[in-house]
């Protein structure tokens, strides 16, 4: 039975979308992702290391996220024109994968697989912005094992390694003397490493706080560029690229007002200014291209709860998402905005090996109207985006 | 089960209240429109910038991008009810040759002819059979009336008493219309259309001539106070006979020529390489003999090398002695005549070409500080006089000057690209360094446009420059911005200097 639901979750396309994702396990996502405070699923291994150290016994956790994203833009504004240009309907299955195991009374160890920043977005080849890109396809996975500490009934914490790889390919038409549809297409990998660590205390049998936090990683990719047509003039071969992922924190209270239920609120912060600007350099003739991004630290609010009937446990959440994206440098590589996220799910416990968890996620950017931008591509940009989320929980 | 169940519905609700608030999606820019003001015509006046001149040719699929049809494109996607845009169309690769020299009969546009060398690609005529006009016969006159070569002073010539010369017959067409309303002169043509917009952009002629031979062939601009008088009454005429009331009519100002690549690509190149303590040698205006007059081409007013040189440039550093007198052998060739009937008195060729003062570089191939200010002061004449023309017959102004040393400046930025004023990488210029690409008059377009958008009221929409075709590659992006210097041979300019001598 394990084996069947490994390779089912495996085969699925394994994809991300926005550069950041925070939804890996469909308990949590449910809830608004606010889950640092009470962690107790495999998906811990994310939110907060040190929820792995109040659960016991072992179990697999196991599942994706159906992202459908939908995206268009207005303008540009330069053009002075009013048309419309949709993004391609993009969908992305990132997965989350735990496996947890409880040593002894105090100690408890696990590893995930997830996929913590990835996106895609493709435009038309024809579209007005062709110059800036056609096409992104960023993934990365992190594997993390992870180990908790339960110091009493009441406070655990725990710490993770993340063991990061990351790929991306990134296409763009090029003006060409001769060739109308000339392109360049980057494809870079790269490797990483991190760590992750948090702590929960429970300070009364109705509160708990917890904490975690995941350091940034820096990430060198290396990689090719690939013209077509393959002039000399074009800097083909080997091209690399430096980009950090920016280090993230939660902090959540929860708290349990009657019985049965359970609520939370979490506050996220992410470093993003570390994402200062994007630099590829090209070794065939040592040029190199540099792309201000300028981000800034951001922060996510989000509120959830779960109310437990019998084997159903019914759950809700919202969320408040500040783009890092500052107006001058939106664009349509990620045409980022402030979003709000709506959330719905439901768990059920099957018996005492299984149990599933269903998450369903509306996310709302705001439509975000932009001029004076660094690219000279201004206008409006509308998205949204609809999540499903699947998990099957496997406790032997 | 109840409770649930209750709390599923809730959240439903509070779910589903959420996303129909969000389907929001109203567009951001302005509707395309005309502000109420009806153009149901519009005319194009002016030279080879108006009649879409690319690469030292005039063919079909350049003019299909000259600004003139790329407004009234953008026009009719306002709401503008225009007929068909009528233009002269030769049909690919363009016009022939008028000779004489090797390359006479056959199409003198330019290609690239081999791209081997990023840096120094050879440049020349294809030297393919000529096309031929396609629409020669329409009954009546182009929308575009735009002469390649004329100066101010063709505007108010009767054909009829003046033979035309050049580009003339394949615009005007006198033979076709000999007695209609449409008469002779240009002027005639205009007015026999009642256009409700009219671009008019002449003057360049009267000085780039000049400019681009190196001051040698004219040795000056048109007089300046002839210029005023004839460009004020070839105004005065046309408002005249458009009232202010129906006519729009925008002129533009002449580009300043130290901001086209023809005078800005080859000096660089030979000032970077020029040896520590070397000095280049150069005969100033109307010398053509020996020169003590020397330069490192970096000082202020140093000479502008013209792309004409791009392909002596090498010869700097030649030590065979027989390559040094190539420029006069070419010259003599495309001249027709003996090499010694080109050499001036005192010339000693088999010395270091364009270091030795007595094989110095020769007057015809830069604009030295003196022929620049000559230049300078005549185009800012030329322009002062276009401004106050302008203003009392009620006429509003492009001002290309500005425009066009803004983008040398500055470059051009738009939709993630940056375009530059650099030759070929820059994207603007077409392959024989004057006269723009066809994105080059994409953003012409949108600057006439502009006015129209912000003094009458219009809402018409700009040429997507993203989807404008041609010669133009931005290296800049993914390359190191290293300028191009091309070869292109003497004979090959042969055709390009007499477009400024084919006016009537």
């Amino acid at each position: 039975m394990k084996m069947i639901f490994l390779v089912c979750v495996s085969t699925v396309s394994v994809f991300a979308g926005g550069f950041q994702l925070n939804e890996h396990g469909a308990r949590a996502m449910a809830q608004g992702g606010a889950f640092a405070a009470r962690a107790y699923d495999a998906s811990a291994i994310f939110f907060n290391p040190a929820g792995l150290g109040f659960q016991t016994g072992r179990s697999f956790y196991l599942g994706t996220t159906v992202i459908m994203l939908k995206s268009s833009f207005f303008g540009p504004l330069q053009n002075n024109t009013n048309e419309e240009n949709k993004m391609v309907d993009q969908t992305f299955t990132p997965i989350n994968l735990y496996g947890t195991y409880q040593v002894d009374d105090r100690i408890h160890v696990g590893i995930g697989i997830n996929n913590p920043y990835g996106l895609g977005t493709e435009w038309d080849e024809n579209w007005p912005g062709k110059f800036i890109t056609t096409k992104i396809d960023l993934m990365s996975f992190f594997i993390s094992p992870t180990l908790a500490y339960k110091i009493s009934d009441e406070l655990s914490v725990g710490a993770g390694f993340n063991y990061v790889t990351g790929n991306v390919t990134i296409k763009r038409m090029v003006s060409d003397p001769f060739d109308p549809h000339a392109k360049v297409t980057l494809d870079l990998s790269a490797k990483g490493y991190g760590f992750s660590a948090g702590a929960i205390y429970k300070i009364t049998k109705q509160i708990s706080v917890g904490a975690s936090y995941r350091n940034s990683v820096k990430l060198d990719a290396k990689g090719t560029a690939n013209f077509d047509p393959a002039r000399t003039v074009y800097p083909i071969g080997e091209a690399s690229a430096s980009l950090e992922l920016p280090a993230t924190a939660f902090v959540g209270v929860a708290y349990t007002p009657i019985e049965n239920l359970e609520v939370e609120a979490d506050y996220q912060y992410i470093g993003w200014s570390s994402y200062d600007k994007l630099v590829v350099e090209f070794k065939k003739d040592g040029s190199k291209t540099e792309s201000p991004k300028n981000y800034r630290n951001t922060y996510i609010l989000r509120f959830g709860g779960e109310y437990t009937m019998g084997d159903f446990q019914f759950r809700a959440g919202y969320l408040l998402d500040r783009t890092p994206v500052k107006a001058k440098y939106v664009e349509p590589l990620l045409p980022d905005a402030n979003r709000s996220g709506a959330n719905l799910g439901v768990g059920y416990k099957f018996d005492e090996m299984f149990s599933a968890d269903v998450a369903y996620m509306f996310l709302k950017f705001d439509q975000r109207k932009v001029t004076g931008t660094v690219e000279n591509f201004d206008g409006t940009y509308n998205q949204s985006a609809n999540l499903i989320g699947f998990n099957l929980t496997i406790r032997y | 089960m109840k409770k649930p169940i209750l709390l599923c519905i809730a959240l439903c609700i509070h779910v589903g209240a959420f996303v129909s608030g969000c389907t929001d999606s109203s567009p951001s820019g302005p509707t395309p429109g005309l502000g109420g003001i009806l153009v149901k015509k519009y005319v194009a006046v002016g030279n080879s910038l108006t009649a879409g001149y690319q690469s030292n040719g005039l063919y079909e699929s350049a003019q299909m991008y000259s600004f003139p049809n790329l407004i009234s494109q953008q026009l009719v996607k306002a709401g503008a009810p225009l007929d068909t845009f009528q233009q002269p169309l030769y049909s690919n690769p363009g016009n022939a040759d008028p000779g004489p020299g090797s390359n006479a009969g056959k199409s003198q546009r330019y290609a690239i002819l081999n791209f081997s060398d990023p840096i120094n690609p050879v440049i020349g005529p294809e030297g393919k059979a000529p096309g031929s006009p396609t629409n020669s016969l329409l009954a009546r006159p182009y929308d575009n009336l735009g002469i390649p070569g004329i100066p101010i002073a063709s505007f108010l010539v009767d054909t009829l008493v003046t033979p035309v010369a050049g580009f003339g017959p394949l615009v005007l067409r006198s033979p076709i219309f000999p007695n209609s309303v449409y008469k002779q002169i240009l002027l005639m043509k205009v007015m026999g259309q009642t256009p409700d917009l009219v671009t008019f952009w002449l003057g360049a002629n009267d000085v780039l001539g000049f400019a681009v031979t190196g001051g040698t062939s004219p040795t000056s601009p048109t007089n300046a106070t002839q210029f005023a008088g004839m460009y004020k009454q070839a105004l005065d005429s046309l408002r005249n006979a458009l009232p202010s009331a129906k006519t729009i009519i925008i002129v533009a100002t002449i580009p300043d020529v130290r901001a086209i690549p023809f005078f800005n690509t080859v000096g660089p190149k030979i000032a970077a390489s020029l040896p520590a303590g070397a000095y280049l040698r150069y005969q100033k205006h109307g010398n053509t003999g020996p020169s003590f007059d020397s330069t490192r081409l970096t000082e202020s007013g140093a000479p502008l090398v013209t792309l004409k040189a791009g392909s002596y440039a090498a010869l700097l550093k030649d030590t065979s002695i027989t390559s040094r007198g190539q420029w006069y052998r070419d010259l003599a060739t495309s001249l027709g005549v003996s090499v010694a009937a080109v050499i001036g008195a005192g010339i000693d060729t088999t010395k270091y070409f364009g270091l030795d003062p007595r094989n110095p570089l020769p007057d015809a191939l830069m604009l030295d500080a003196s022929e620049q200010t000559t230049a300078i002061n005549f185009i800012n004449e030329f322009n002062a006089t276009i401004q106050s023309v302008a203003a009392s017959d009620k006429a509003d102004v492009f001002d290309a000057y500005s425009f066009f040393n803004g983008v040398k400046a500055n470059g051009y930025s738009i939709a993630g690209e940056k375009y530059t004023a650099d030759y070929i990488s820059g994207g603007l210029f077409s392959l024989d360094g004057v006269h723009p690409s066809s994105r080059g008059y994409a953003i012409v377009a949108n600057e006439f446009i502009k006015i129209m958008n912000s003094k009458y009221g219009m809402s018409v929409p700009y040429v997507d420059l993203s989807r404008i075709p041609g010669i133009p590659m931005p290296l800049g992006k993914y390359a190191a911005g290293s300028k191009i210097v091309p070869t292109i041979s003497l004979e090959a300019w042969k055709s390009f200097d007499a477009l400024w001598n084919s006016g009537f």
